[in-house]
């Protein structure tokens, strides 16, 4: 009985139940048993809801994060890759939402062909340069928790952001989504998975960023790059360019 | 998770309310209790969207039960007052 919402459950509906024909029979008290119904009610919420909590502690899934961001950190900078990751939607990948690692910064993503190999090296042009790391990041696995693929409009990405950051993984509070020409802003109000100078994050973003990243290039159909990413005031603020195609 | 504490601490404080208020104004019938609670429990839940889909569907069948239950309390009025 460690999970506190089940223990806080039963306490309640218990407690409510029984108090419920006791101040009704013996202290006559209409209000007093109405408070007591409404502890009942309060109870099985908090059992109903305790069992749609994760299966796993919240340690054993950092520990997960941490040894898939290890071993992709190593990868890149074994390689030497500084180029920042440009998140691919899965229409281009075979239905599999990734980002793209350039090898060189002489590379352009906009020349990438519609429907790239799914392979971890990719040559996404016809130009020498033009080849880069494919790598699934925390972005690309979070979208499998969408219930739909959210549309291009600032609202429904807005909706798609909030839904997964603050109902599903709980690591952020709201946020706001404003597009302007080829370039996306998301702010988002307590993060609790912020960025973190470390090669891991100045390639591919933080993992709120690769999960903004993810989405709006699902939601527009295009790559997507994390171009900037700063701490202002307790807000994260994010901002995204769509890469045009060709 | 912080929206499950956000939903449960809403509920308190709207049923605490909505009783307090019922109680001050000298309610003595315990159905209108439940009514109330049960339309604020309805509204509240609706208005969480953002719930993964377990918290939801777990919460919706706790929202039927209770509309239920709302659904037999007016058919009882209803009853009452065609007699």
């Amino acid at each position: 009985m460690n999970n506190p919402y089940r223990l806080l459950g039963l306490v309640l509906s218990l407690s409510g139940a029984v108090l419920a024909p006791v101040f009704y029979f013996i202290v006559d008290s209409v209000a007093l048993t109405g408070t007591a119904i409404s502890e009942v009610i309060l109870g099985i919420t908090c059992i109903a809801i305790a069992n749609a909590r994760p299966y796993i502690s919240p340690e054993a899934a950092r520990l997960l994060l941490r040894t898939g961001m290890e071993n992709t950190s190593a990868l890149i900078e074994e390689l030497g890759l500084t180029s920042r990751a440009v998140y691919l939607p899965s229409s281009m990948r075979g239905g599999k939402a990734q980002a793209l690692v350039p090898l060189t910064e002489e590379g352009s993503l906009a020349r990438a062909r519609n429907s790239l190999p799914g392979r971890l090296i990719v040559r996404y042009g016809a130009g020498t340069e033009d080849m880069a790391i494919a790598i699934t990041t925390p972005g690309s696995v979070s979208l499998e928790l969408l219930e739909s693929r959210p549309g291009p409009a600032p609202g429904e990405i807005e909706s798609a952001l909030n839904y997964l950051l603050h109902g599903v993984l709980d690591i952020a509070g709201g946020c706001r989504v404003d597009i302007e020409d080829q370039r996306v802003m998301i702010t988002i109000n307590d993060c609790r998975m912020g960025y973190e100078d470390i090669w891991f994050y100045r390639c591919l973003g933080s993992p709120v960023a690769s999960i903004a990243a993810a989405i709006v290039a699902e939601a527009t159909g295009s790559p997507v790059k994390v171009a900037e990413e700063r701490t202002e005031k307790q807000k994260s603020l994010i901002a995204l360019e769509i890469v045009p195609k060709d | 998770m912080k929206i499950f504490n956000n939903l449960v601490i809403t509920l308190v404080i709207v049923f605490g309310l909505l009783n307090g208020i019922m109680a001050f104004l000298g309610q003595n019938d315990l159905s209108v209790y439940f009514i109330v609670d049960a339309i604020a429990y309805l509204i509240i839940t609706l208005l969480y969207v953002y719930l993964n889909p377990r918290a939801r569907g777990a919460l919706n069948a706790v929202s039927g039960v209770i509309f239920a239950g709302f659904l037999v309390i007016v058919a009882m009025k209803v009853i009452e007052i065609l007699k």
